[in-house]
């Protein structure tokens, strides 16, 4: 009798169907998940001394902006324009995370979808966290003593996470892609 | 040959750059300047492509095939990179006692100082699907410790299978026990004598979850009752060393996670724990341990609040006494009591510091012997309150320096105060 609940949890475990888990989306399929049906062109930017500058000073004192080369891909309906994607690489730990930042044309965040994430999954930010995301702008609010709270046993990701959303409105920011060419 | 190839992504660009300007086809070429822009306009976007490509990871940015007939999705556990994860913890604590108990006689502890703890995390991602994860513990500069190695085997999205050497998923600090994660320098006297905190045993069982619930299942070799005492359950850890495993214990937890930043859950842990010894009649005992607890955990705008009940109760008391020679007031509880609330503010929230600075204060009461078996009384030592008021300051997220006073006292008079320092670190 003492053994009953282990031979139950093996004929549990045993008996259960393989499906399908969280796994590494690629760009395509990150963008056709933000952008269904839109026309999506990429495009780079090289920035100067001083937009790099600006960038840093935008994304505050805790946050690193290292390249100077930021691609993006901008997102197009009938002539509409959708929102910005930019991938955004950082350390967790001592793993890497990949989010797909979207940032609409007010400046808001329009989505945000975590592509790679490389420690184990208990330290993976929910899709409910991610959401707390939407529709912020670089404001003081959006950091981890502001509106955003800290994942309790995943400071990392949440510090993570929050530092990389700065850093791409910052950039955006500062490359303004969607802006009217002078004439 | 050495080639002193650059390294940097933007050395590459260079590179590649200056080399499509001196290229001879390129100095050569009749082309008319609209013509070697595009061409340039090529050439740039190529090389961002591949710096984009090196940043993110070749898996990111190759479009989905199948891969040995698998379906795209299913192919994709076979491409994910693998590798080793390594990460660690640890604290530094200094504990200063003061020279009189609550009674006024000569308290007796002395002073210490000791590299509590140091970790080294090591994990191994064999595929999307499997992974190892472990700590290897050395514990007062001194002794080493697994203090996990499991496998996990991620079925589906919801759920996966866990086996090894498992924490028992009970409480707030026994599965988050990093010095980061909790305020106090010392962790509560619930989550370390009714919750024998950190407790780990061999086991298997599920995990699963969604973004508003969170569950685990396990069943694990139980706690050993030869370890018990009136002091409580901690003695009783096997810690996955040559366990005794003729009893099995299930524990079991849920816990509510769709409000970000908060936790809302319960857990409870039931095994017999006299591993097949007998009274002296020949009787085979049973032991049986129920552990029980719910919890809540809220951090918000600087605030950081916690709360936690626990009980326990376990039956044949008096045989296992007499298998532990336990006499008189020594005896073990058969029902125990303990809670405790903390709350904690980081007052440098609005000043647009990248630092925390918590002043805190948790107060929390624990009955060990709250009830006794017949015959056998009550230490009352073990009825106690404990008040802490301190303070802890995080340079940044990973790192903690934590200083606080505890109040202490029990029933008996003779509770001791005490000041502590911890140093606390998480990468």
């Amino acid at each position: 009798m003492r053994r009953a609940p282990l031979v139950l949890l093996l004929m549990v475990t045993v008996a259960a169907p393989a499906t399908a888990v969280s796994q590494t989306l690629t760009q395509d399929e990150a963008l056709a998940l933000a952008f269904p049906g839109a026309q999506v062109e990429r495009a780079t930017a090289y920035l100067g001394d001083a937009e790099l500058e600006r960038a840093r000073s935008l994304a505050g004192d805790d946050v690193s902006i290292e390249s100077t080369v930021v691609s993006y891909y901008v997102a197009r309906r009938a002539g509409e324009t959708l929102g910005v994607a930019y991938f955004d690489v950082h350390r967790v730990r001592t793993l890497p995370e990949v989010l797909m930042v979207v940032v609409g044309p007010d400046r808001e965040i329009r989505r945000l979808e975590t592509i790679v994430f490389r420690e184990p999954p208990e330290y993976r930010a929910p899709d409910g966290w991610l959401r707390l995301f939407q529709s912020r702008t670089l404001t003081p609010g959006l950091s981890l003593k502001g509106d955003i709270p800290n994942m309790t046993g995943a400071t990392l990701t949440s510090g993570a996470v929050t530092q990389a959303v700065r850093r791409v409105l910052a950039l955006h920011e500062v490359i303004d892609p969607l802006k009217t060419p002078e004439s | 040959m050495n080639l002193d190839l650059p390294r940097s992504p933007s050395a590459i660009l260079l590179t590649l750059l200056a080399a499509a300007a001196l290229s001879p086809e390129v100095a050569t070429t009749q082309a008319t300047d609209s013509a070697r822009i595009a061409q340039l306009e090529r050439q740039m976007e190529a090389v961002s492509r591949e710096l984009e490509r090196m940043r993110l990871g070749q898996e990111v940015i190759v479009a989905d095939s199948s891969v040995q007939g698998l379906g795209p999705a299913a192919s994709r556990v076979y491409r994910a990179e693998q590798g080793v994860s390594l990460a660690g913890y640890g604290e530094v604590l200094y504990e200063n006692y003061a020279a009189q108990a609550e009674d006024g006689v000569t308290s007796g502890p002395v002073d210490r100082f000791d590299a509590l703890r140091a970790i080294l995390y090591v994990g191994y991602k064999f595929n999307d699907r499997l992974l190892f994860n472990s700590e290897i513990e050395v514990e007062h500069a001194d002794e080493i410790f697994l203090e996990f190695a499991y496998i996990d085997y991620q079925v589906a999205d919801a759920w996966g299978i866990r086996a090894g050497l498992l924490l028992a998923p009970l409480g707030l600090v026994n599965e988050l026990h990093e010095p980061t994660v909790w305020l106090g320098s010392e962790r509560s006297l619930t989550e370390s004598r009714i919750i024998p905190t950190t407790w780990r045993e061999n086991g298997i069982g599920v995990f699963g979850g969604t973004d508003a619930v969170s569950w685990r299942v396990y069943v694990m070799n139980s706690l050993d009752a030869a370890g018990f005492n009136g002091a409580g359950l901690r003695g009783g850890r096997q810690k996955g060393s040559r366990a005794l495993a003729e009893d099995l214990g299930v524990a079991a937890r849920f816990d509510y996670v769709g409000t970000p930043g908060l936790i809302v859950g319960a857990s409870a842990y039931a095994g017999e724990t006299a591993h097949g010894r007998t009274d002296t009649s020949g009787q085979e005992i049973g032991g049986r341990t129920v552990i029980w607890e719910g919890h809540f955990d809220y951090k918000w705008r600087g605030w950081d609040l916690r709360a936690l009940v626990a009980g326990a109760t376990v039956q044949d008391v008096a045989e296992l006494n007499q298998l532990n020679s336990l006499t008189g007031a020594a005896g073990i509880g058969s029902e125990m009591l303990g809670w405790y609330g903390q709350v904690g503010y980081d007052v440098l929230r609005a000043s647009g510091s990248t630092h925390q600075l918590l002043p805190y204060v948790r107060h929390e009461r624990i009955d060990t012997q709250r009830e006794t078996a017949t015959g056998f009384a009550a230490n009352p030592a073990n009825d106690a309150r404990a008040t802490l008021l301190g303070f802890a300051w995080k340079p940044v997220p990973q790192v903690v320096a934590k200083i606080d006073y505890q109040l202490h006292s029990n029933a008996a008079n003779t509770g001791v105060d005490q000041f502590n320092f911890q140093l606390g670190w998480l990468f």
